[in-house]
């Protein structure tokens, strides 16, 4: 009887805590939230995870921001719950002008949100060819907002399609003060290095970067063959 | 009812004694009001120098450190910081220890909270000493009292100091903020105070104090020395904040000036830096360390040995049988460790390794290939690649070839066989350590290095600086009891020098760099013109491991060119030097004779990544929350 009883208990028990994690767990987010950062239409080449935005939402007792990291080609996407959330630019964070104005996101399923930013300058007509053991690079440079100066124009080499200043096998740059006329086309050459010589392909990319802001803005990545 | 009459006799005894009792104890007033006997009332505390003395100690105990010798890892309210594995964070070394540290080898970028302190309970505490030291403190003394208030002003200043080096200016809070329950707390809420102005206040504490604090002679509580060098390296951080966030290309302010200084104040504060040394080098009773012969021992000697030490300003001290840590246990050499686990947790660079020079001024960087790079150099001994370098780096770093507590520390890599018909080097390395190879010589040496063992070094290098020398005290069972020092009179020298430079006066500053190079092996005057790098240079080597590194370049607001996150860079990566033994039968030239690789240490994985936005630690979205009048710092 005992042993029948305690069987009985142990049978019981166990569906509980089956049942019980069940019960009292939330839902996980499941709307997502994406969005380009773009600059007259046209999405922004970035640092790969360089760039955070940050949302937040009042109306919680917790109030912390939910970080968004920027991927390199601009694009952005975060699970979240339905809602309404603030969008903030960092200042000082990304490679445009400062504007911290939040935007206003209401979260309802999947949304989809374009972040327009004034970038100081931007990488336009990018493109870049091998010859030899050379790399070069040919752009031209659009300033589109005052207030900053031209820092250097670089030129990165690397394995795979993730190329920016830190994941990179080689670099070459161009300092801003020795570029007299920045409407002019603009070259960047670079030696393959020895890491890159033996490879069927590889991917490169240039990029622009304003004195005093820490990211640059990236053409998109090259596949060299 | 008859009752016996000896007991009515014992009752009426009884009762006598219960009244003379009851008729006593009545006397006794306020029986029911008594002094409780494990509370300590204000009265007691402040009018009582042991229990002043006490508190103080917890005081002194509670000052953080990025880096230190114990494992108190608390950056929150308590402030209580002193962890030793930061250490492995820079440039100065790695980890090489148990394997699930790794991630410090693995810091893809330094978060923007790293290095966050907001402990302002500490500051409550200390100003609610301050003020029932007054308050209550009837029986003390004036002069103790003056004694007294001026120590836990000095704690005090020196805490807004660790706060403002991280996060710029922060609230200055002087007096204890008491709630009046009207539901309104403003009042409380008070706003960052200009970065400037941080430290103006350390600088005026140290003025308004230094000639009331006593404790004359002491390393481990604040003297007038002490508190005038923590105005030196405070007023040489200001100034240099000062001068070379005005010279970036975007220099790094907020509209309110809680962050960034001014360019014009440089200067000031440069002159504050150099006076305070001044006053501690010529008046102060402090001497540099050279009581040793051996000048690599003497290095080693003047910022571990505790005996008739008279170069160290402040320490945070250590006693056996009780006081002690593990530091010894988790850093010693691993071949000569003396506990069945631990060793070789921070392992020093390459990098640093060749930031030493060579005696004669010339360049540190260590000749391993022949000029024309065609081939290695070829040493007869596996020390020979380190004569003649400053002997600073003995005094810091077991390196190939030298010893420990007398006992030789085997480091080898492996062995480079010749391969005739590949025309090269072919490369053995031992699965283990201590072992021999088939010729019946070394293979890989007790202490490595190797690629992939944990607790071996994995740069070749092993740390000497704060490894304890004696008997048993890399056993867990013994421990160590060396000291942290925060002050010593070397340091002192390079502010001195850094700020007289930076003044203009090269002449100066050339004789305070010049006596400290002199102690390190080099001839007298071995300078004649100097340098700014020169002189960062020197800070580096002579303060290695000391937490200095970080704060300095942040200052210089160089990290994030040093640290720039790319893996091509020399100096954001960590490299290791592995020596080998050649095995070249018939080439009698080479046959037995050491060549060292250098290459990127192979547990390294993410170059060393310091953000603009690394430059101002992000304060807490809980103190942003609670006191909306906090400015964020920029970038965040």
């Amino acid at each position: 009887m005992i042993r029948l009883i305690s069987s009985y208990v142990i049978t019981l028990l166990l569906l509980l805590m089956v049942n019980g994690c069940k019960k009292d767990n939330y839902e996980k987010p499941s709307s997502i939230l994406t969005g380009k950062v773009v600059y007259d239409k046209e999405a922004v080449g970035l640092r790969s995870n360089g760039v955070q935005l940050e949302l937040w939402q009042h109306g919680f007792e917790l109030f912390t921001k939910i970080p968004v990291y920027v991927a390199q080609d601009g694009t952005f996407s975060a699970s979240l719950f339905n809602g309404t959330y603030k969008l903030v630019r960092l200042p000082g964070n990304g490679p445009w002008v400062n504007n911290t104005d939040s935007i206003d996101v209401t979260v309802n399923g999947n949304t989809v949100v374009e972040v327009p930013v004034q970038p100081y300058f931007v990488i336009k007509n990018a493109t870049i060819s091998k010859s030899g053991t050379t790399v070069t690079g040919t752009c031209s440079i659009g300033k589109i907002a005052n207030g900053g100066t031209l820092e250097s124009v670089t030129l990165f080499v690397g394995k795979t399609n993730i190329v920016d200043a830190v994941n990179n096998l080689g670099s070459v740059a161009v300092n801003g003060s020795d570029i007299t006329d920045i409407n002019a086309p603009l070259t960047v050459s670079l030696t393959i290095p020895g890491s890159l010589s033996g490879q069927s392909f590889f991917f490169a990319r240039v990029s622009v970067k304003t004195a005093g802001v820490a990211e640059h803005i990236y053409s998109q990545p090259i596949k060299i063959e | 009812m008859h009752l016996n009459p000896l007991i009515m006799k014992r009752v009426y005894i009884y009762c006598l004694m219960a009244t003379g009792l009851f008729l006593l104890t009545s006397c006794m007033k306020d029986w029911l009001d008594r002094e409780p006997r494990t509370i300590l009332s204000d009265e007691q505390v402040w009018n009582d120098p042991k229990q002043i003395v006490a508190l103080l100690a917890n005081f002194y105990d509670r000052i953080p450190a990025e880096s230190g010798l114990t494992d108190v890892n608390n950056e929150g309210a308590d402030g209580r910081l002193f962890q030793w594995r930061n250490l492995a964070n820079y440039d100065e070394g790695m980890w090489s220890g148990q394997s699930n540290e790794d991630g410090r080898n693995n810091i893809t970028s330094y978060g923007y909270d790293s290095w966050y302190l907001w402990n302002y309970t500490y500051i409550r505490d200390i100003n609610l000493a301050l003020e029932n030291i007054e308050k209550y403190g009837l029986k003390l003394s004036e002069a103790s009292k003056k004694q007294y208030s001026a120590e836990l002003r000095f704690l005090r200043a020196l805490n807004y100091f660790n706060l403002v080096k991280r996060l710029g200016g922060v609230p200055l809070v002087t007096k204890q903020l008491v709630y009046d329950y009207s539901g309104n707390v403003e009042n409380l809420q008070q706003p960052r105070a200009k970065e400037s102005d941080v430290y103006d206040f350390i600088a005026s504490e140290v003025d308004a104090i230094k000639d009331l604090i006593g404790n004359d002679g002491s390393t481990t509580r604040a003297n007038k020395y002490t508190a005038l060098a923590l105005k030196s390296r405070a007023m040489l951080y200001a100034g240099s904040l000062a001068k070379y966030n005005g010279l970036m290309a975007a220099p790094i302010t907020t509209a309110g000036g809680e962050v960034g200084i001014p360019a014009s104040m440089a200067t000031g504060y440069y002159q504050k830096a150099l006076d305070a040394s001044k006053e501690i080098i010529n008046s102060g009773p402090y001497t540099l360390y050279k009581n040793n012969p051996d000048l690599g021992e003497n290095f080693y000697e003047a910022v571990t040995k505790k005996a008739n030490n008279r170069e160290v300003i402040f320490v945070k001290d250590f006693l056996l049988p009780t006081r002690k840590h593990v530091f010894s246990y988790d850093n010693i050499a691993r071949g000569i460790r003396e506990d069945n686990l631990g060793s070789s947790s921070v392992v020093p660079s390459l990098n640093l390794v060749e930031a030493y020079e060579y005696k004669d001024g010339t360049n540190g960087a260590l000749k391993t290939r022949t000029a024309d790079n065609t081939d290695y150099i070829y040493y007869n001994s596996v020390a020979d690649i380190f004569t003649n370098k400053d002997a600073r780096l003995y005094g810091t770093v077991i390196y190939p070839g030298t010893s420990f507590k007398s006992l030789p520390v085997s480091i080898q890599a492996g062995v480079l066989v010749w391969n005739a018909g590949r025309n090269a080097y072919d490369i053995v390395e031992g699965s283990d350590l201590g072992t021999t190879y088939t010729d019946g010589k070394l293979l890989t040496g007790t202490s490595g290095p190797h690629r992939s063992i944990q607790e071996v070094s994995n740069t070749g290098f092993y740390l000497r600086k704060f490894i304890d020398a004696n008997d048993k005290t890399s056993t867990r069972g013994v421990q160590s009891d060396v000291w942290w020092v925060w002050f010593r009179l070397g340091e002192i020298y390079l502010n001195a020098g850094e700020a007289a430079f930076e003044l203009g006066l090269t002449g100066d500053a050339l004789l305070y760099i010049n006596t400290l190079r002199e102690r390190a092996g080099f001839g007298p005057n071995s300078l004649t013109t100097l340098t700014i790098d020169r002189i960062r240079n020197e800070r580096r080597v002579e303060l290695a491991f000391e937490d200095h590194r970080l704060w300095d370049l942040k200052r210089w607001r160089t990290a994030d060119k040093v640290w720039n996150g790319s893996t091509s860079s020399p100096d954001a990566m960590i490299y290791a030097l592995y020596p080998y033994r050649v095995i070249r039968p018939g080439d009698a030239a080479r046959d037995g004779k050491y060549v060292f690789v250098k290459m990127v240490a192979p547990r390294f994985r993410a170059p060393r990544f310091f953000r603009l936005g690394n430059y101002y630690t992000a304060i807490n979205q809980s103190v942003l929350n609670n006191n909306p009048k906090i400015v964020k710092n920029p970038f965040h």
